[in-house]
């Protein structure tokens, strides 16, 4: 009955029913990649709650239950919220650039009574929100090329720039990113998308030459060859590289990473704690970790792809593209496979700003797939 | 409302994403398949290089000092061993606020400003992160008070070190010498001293006697503590499986009696001077003593400013080995060998030269003590006549006194095993002409003196007691035995020496004069043993301290300021019978030898004579001797 129900336009109202649409799988799924985040926190923490595994635990589990709210609240809702979510990410990312604090050399926090947040991992969702927004009233043949393309372009640059400018290219690449992506979803040209693609294979030479900042050019130099320079910026690629082959296939056990607990490994507790982790769960909790982020993506694109409404489609396509995308370039970094940037293994590491982003993005997941049957709106247009 | 995009617009959007989500879902799969292939390359097919690059980040070895070898006296007695140390350890790098780290201490632990500012010093000194000692030898309290809080205060580790101790400290500061902390004079950059080691924090190396000559022996093999360290370097754990032990330094074991080296300091008191004894069989030293002495401890702690400037400003010299390097003149003494080297020449011993107390000769008068009257050489050796030796000498000669002199060991260091010595003089006409390049004519008015110990002759107490020992024994040239056994191996005894090519009848006329000498000469009242039948012969001498103003040459010896007063010696060598044990006393401006070296000598000769358990037989032994063969073969 419950097909039925949830395709009844009278029945699809009703929060019964729609709690029952959860997509519960991918909830357990988020849950147990939390739980080994939680678990880990609590053994480099030497087997002490302080000073990660308590926040992390009880900031999932606030963060669960307001997914939970937030996955019953109508998609035409979080349609409308679209454009000022956005909005709202980059009066923050602007606050940050003039009132933020300095942490590690850079401006990427504003304090807000106690707490401290990083606008840069809200403007993702927005970023996704406003796109998928824009697109749902486009035609695919203006998806494809035309001037009113510049407008989700500048969409994109807008806050990718000011993130830049913190400066945090990680982070701006990967919003970059995400954008691109969803304009390819969208429909955009494959000749442009070709171009585009070879526009940033020449141009990534000359912005290495001209355009990053020293710190940044060493560390993609210390990316392609380590060795160079052991105890400098090679020690977090090499560190991280011994704690994940000294695990082995059964890692040397819970607590007893000495990587890990003896401080070789650099921000273990945030972007490193994958290797943390490899060190000390091995091989089989790595793939097994691996296999359900892969899953996650793959449960997220079916949403995507049995929504009704275009904008469903877009933001789960766009919010999957993030997840995915950071946990290949955080893993690819851990490996040694991508130069050291600032992009955490999502839920796994510790971190307020990045979890709750994660989580409200589920949260829409979760709307699009509880309201899959819904059209949201026959728009004449992507202001309208 | 119409919709404004057409149903085959919508379908074509969604075909497009359905087929583009494919693209992407597939990409993403294969950038998970690729970390995959990643994770199994690191985790599955190169864990065994990372596993042990993981162990070597994780393990580090660190030296462990050697425990220092003991040194023991001839019963085995222990002289110097080691203590534990209760210490702080500071190991500082450019960030460490050496001044915030120390006024945290100071509330835990008593710190002065001059403490303070010496670890400041040090620290500056040391190398980047090399620990250097804040504070040693805390009491338990102190030490368990700061290790409780040590891993608050960066960079500061309590432990526990091994530091030298002298239980007899003064007796046996000279021989043994002393450790103190290691001076950047003291590290080489290559051979036993380049051994890094040397930097360890407390570490000590001999300076001094005993402890400088053996200290490669002494010092041992430092091993390795296998620790595991955090990323800061700090010491978090210990894998004693992977240690590897230090090897003890060897054990030295001395030929001196601790008994009769600590009695000869105790009958010294606070005069300077120095005591010789041997083993005239053999060679072993008992009893090398100078004095006054110091507290060697006091080296292996450092001394501060003032407590080394009153050791090294006191007039009586407690730092100088006296028995070595304090050279004097052996003044009458020396008639021995000259009354030696007069028969081994022809002498007639019966020849009488007859005493006024004053004796012309090169145009001026030469004193004697009073006036002797008619003299054989027996009794010029026993009353100790200075006019009879002036002619005897005349009749040899510098050349064949030298020759004597030199056989029965003058003028010659000894390889015993403390380096610092002084080989004194044994003038010829050789030396003059070596020497005196303006005068380098050996004069015939220079011989005189020679016969009775002044003069050019300078010899040191050990040398005087190899003199002694080598008459007693009959004329072999045993060489003196400082260093009984390195470790277990024994080191040659000093016995195995050639017989001198001096007539044993010479040696005995001698020696029956030196019996004289106690009985009935200079030292009849001062030399008795009291121990039955024992006695001890030996002779006096007096060696001048400065030379006296014309004329006045007598009995001012052991008069005036104590600078001034002449340096006095005694030989002697006991039983008077069958020579067991020689020595030599020196009492640096003591007077006459007869009143100032000679009852030191019975002291010290009392306290060898009854520990020897032979001995002590021959006194507890009934009068009528028992029918056993005499006591020499048992030697």
């Amino acid at each position: 009955m419950t097909m039925s129900a949830i395709s009844q336009a009278g029945e699809r109202d009703r929060l019964i029913v729609k709690l029952r649409e959860i997509d519960w799988v991918l909830c357990m799924m988020l849950a147990a990649i939390a739980g080994i985040g939680t678990l880990m926190l609590y053994s480099i923490a030497g087997g002490k709650w302080a000073p990660w595994a308590d926040h992390h635990l009880g900031l999932f589990v606030v963060c669960f239950i307001g997914m939970i709210a937030l996955a019953t609240v109508d998609l035409r809702v979080w349609f409308t919220l679209a454009y000022p979510v956005y909005g709202l990410g980059l009066l923050l990312l602007l606050a940050v650039a003039v009132i933020g604090h300095t942490s590690l050399g850079a401006k990427r926090w504003i304090g807000a009574g106690g707490f401290q947040i990083q606008p840069s991992e809200f403007i993702k969702l927005g970023l996704v929100m406003a796109l998928a927004r824009f697109y749902h009233g486009l035609s695919a043949a203006r998806a494809r090329w035309s001037w009113s393309l510049l407008i989700p372009a500048a969409l994109i640059l807008v806050p990718a720039a000011l993130v830049a400018r913190q400066p945090d290219l990680g982070t701006a690449i990967l919003i970059a990113a995400t954008g691109a992506i969803v304009m390819i979803f969208a429909g955009l040209s494959p000749r442009v998308v070709g171009a585009a693609v070879a526009a940033v294979a020449l141009g990534a030479p000359l912005a290495f030459a001209f355009v990053l900042k020293a710190y940044q050019r060493a560390r993609l130099l210390t990316f392609l060859n380590p060795e160079a320079d052991r105890s400098g910026a090679g020690y977090h690629i090499i560190q991280s590289e011994i704690a994940l082959g000294s695990g082995g296939l059964m890692g040397k056990g819970l607590g007893l990473g000495t990587q890990s607990q003896l401080n070789f490994l650099p921000e273990k507790s945030t972007d490193f704690i994958f290797a943390s982790m490899a060190e000390e769960l091995g091989f089989i909790g790595c793939a097994t970790v691996l296999a359900i982020y892969a899953a996650i993506i793959l449960v997220s694109l079916r949403t995507a792809a049995i929504a009704h409404s275009h904008f469903g489609r877009l933001a789960t396509a766009g919010i999957t593209a993030t997840f995915a995308l950071c946990v290949l370039i955080n893993g690819a970094m851990v490996m040694g496979l991508a130069p050291v940037v600032g992009v955490p293994m999502p839920l796994l590491s510790y971190g307020g700003t990045v979890m709750i982003a994660m989580m409200a993005g589920f949260a829409l997941v979760l709307s699009v797939r509880v309201h899959r049957y819904s059209e949201v709106t026959s728009v004449v247009g992507p202001f309208v | 409302m119409e919709p404004s995009l057409f149903l085959d617009d919508v379908n074509e959007r969604q075909g497009m994403f359905q087929r583009r989500a494919i693209v992407f879902g597939a990409l993403g799969a294969a950038g998970l398949a690729a970390l995959g292939g990643r994770l199994a390359q690191l985790q599955l097919f190169e864990s065994t290089r990372y596993r042990a690059l993981s162990e070597h980040n994780q393990f580090v070895f660190v030296l462990s000092p050697p425990p220092r070898g003991l040194i023991l006296d001839r019963n085995g007695l222990v002289l110097a061993s080691n203590r534990p140390d209760f210490r702080l350890l500071l190991a500082a790098d450019e960030k460490t606020d050496v001044d915030a780290v120390l006024a945290d201490l100071a509330k835990l632990l008593p710190l002065d400003d001059a403490q303070i500012q010496r670890v400041k010093d040090l620290v500056e000194d040391a190398p980047r992160k090399a620990p250097v000692a804040i504070v040693e030898d805390m009491s338990w309290d102190e030490f368990s008070r700061v290790n409780v809080r040590a891993p608050e205060l960066p960079g500061v580790t309590a432990d526990m070190g091994e530091v030298r101790v002298y239980p007899y400290s003064a007796s046996f500061a000279h021989v043994l010498g002393y450790v103190a902390k290691v001076s950047a004079a003291d590290v080489s950059k290559t051979g036993p001293n380049s051994d890094p080691i040397l930097l360890n924090p407390g570490f000590r190396i001999g300076k001094q006697g005993i402890e400088k000559t053996y200290d490669l022996d002494l010092r041992g093999r430092p091993g390795a503590k296998k620790v595991e360290v955090d990323v800061k370097g700090r010491v978090v754990g210990h894998d004693p499986a992977g240690d590897v032990p230090p090897t003890p330094g060897a054990a030295i074991k001395l030929t001196l009696d601790a008994d009769i080296q600590n009695h000869a300091l105790e009958v010294f008191g606070e005069e300077s001077g120095a005591a010789v004894m041997m083993d005239c069989r053999n060679g072993d030293v008992l009893c090398l003593l100078s004095a006054p002495s110091f507290d060697a401890n006091g080296f292996v702690k450092g001394w501060t400013r003032p407590e080394y400037k009153a050791l090294a400003e006191y007039d009586r010299k407690p730092l100088y080995n006296k028995a070595l390097t304090a050279n004097y003149p052996p003044g009458s003494t020396f008639k021995t060998l000259a009354a030696l080297a007069a028969l081994e020449n022809g002498f007639d011993p019966g020849r009488v030269y007859v005493c006024g107390g004053v004796w012309n000769y090169g145009g001026r008068p030469w004193h004697c003590d009073k006036a002797h009257g008619a003299l054989n050489l027996h009794d010029a050796i026993k009353q100790s006549c200075d006019i009879y030796f002036f002619q005897a000498a005349l009749t040899l000669g510098p050349d064949r006194l030298a020759r004597m002199a030199r056989s029965f060991g003058l003028g010659q260091k000894y390889d015993i095993g403390v380096g610092d010595q002084r080989a004194g003089l044994v003038p010829d006409a050789a030396y003059k002409r070596r020497a005196f390049p303006r005068d380098p004519v050996w004069h015939a008015g220079e011989t005189p003196s020679y016969g009775i110990g002044q003069g050019y002759l300078s010899v040191n107490a050990l040398q005087l007691c190899v003199m002694c020992a080598r008459l007693a024994n009959g004329g072999v040239a045993l060489n003196p035995r400082l260093i009984h056994s390195i470790g277990d191996v024994v080191q040659p005894s000093g016995a195995s020496a050639p017989a001198l090519s001096v007539s044993q009848d010479h040696i005995a006329f001698v020696r029956d004069a030196m019996v004289a000498v106690v009985e009935s000469g200079t030292a009849a009242k001062v030399a008795k043993l009291d121990l039955g039948d024992i006695h001890m012969a030996g002779k006096t001498g007096t060696a001048q301290s400065h030379t006296y103003a014309a004329g006045s040459h007598g009995a001012h010896g052991a008069q005036g300021a104590w600078s001034q007063r002449d340096h006095a010696w005694f030989i002697a060598f006991a039983p008077h019978d069958a020579p067991r044990y020689a020595m030599s006393v020196l009492v640096e401006h003591g007077g006459f030898g007869a009143d100032a070296a000679a009852p030191k000598a019975v002291e010290i000769m009392r306290r060898a004579l009854l520990k020897d358990p032979e001995i002590r037989d021959r006194i507890t032994r009934p009068p009528p001797a028992p029918p056993k063969p005499p006591m020499e073969s048992a030697a």
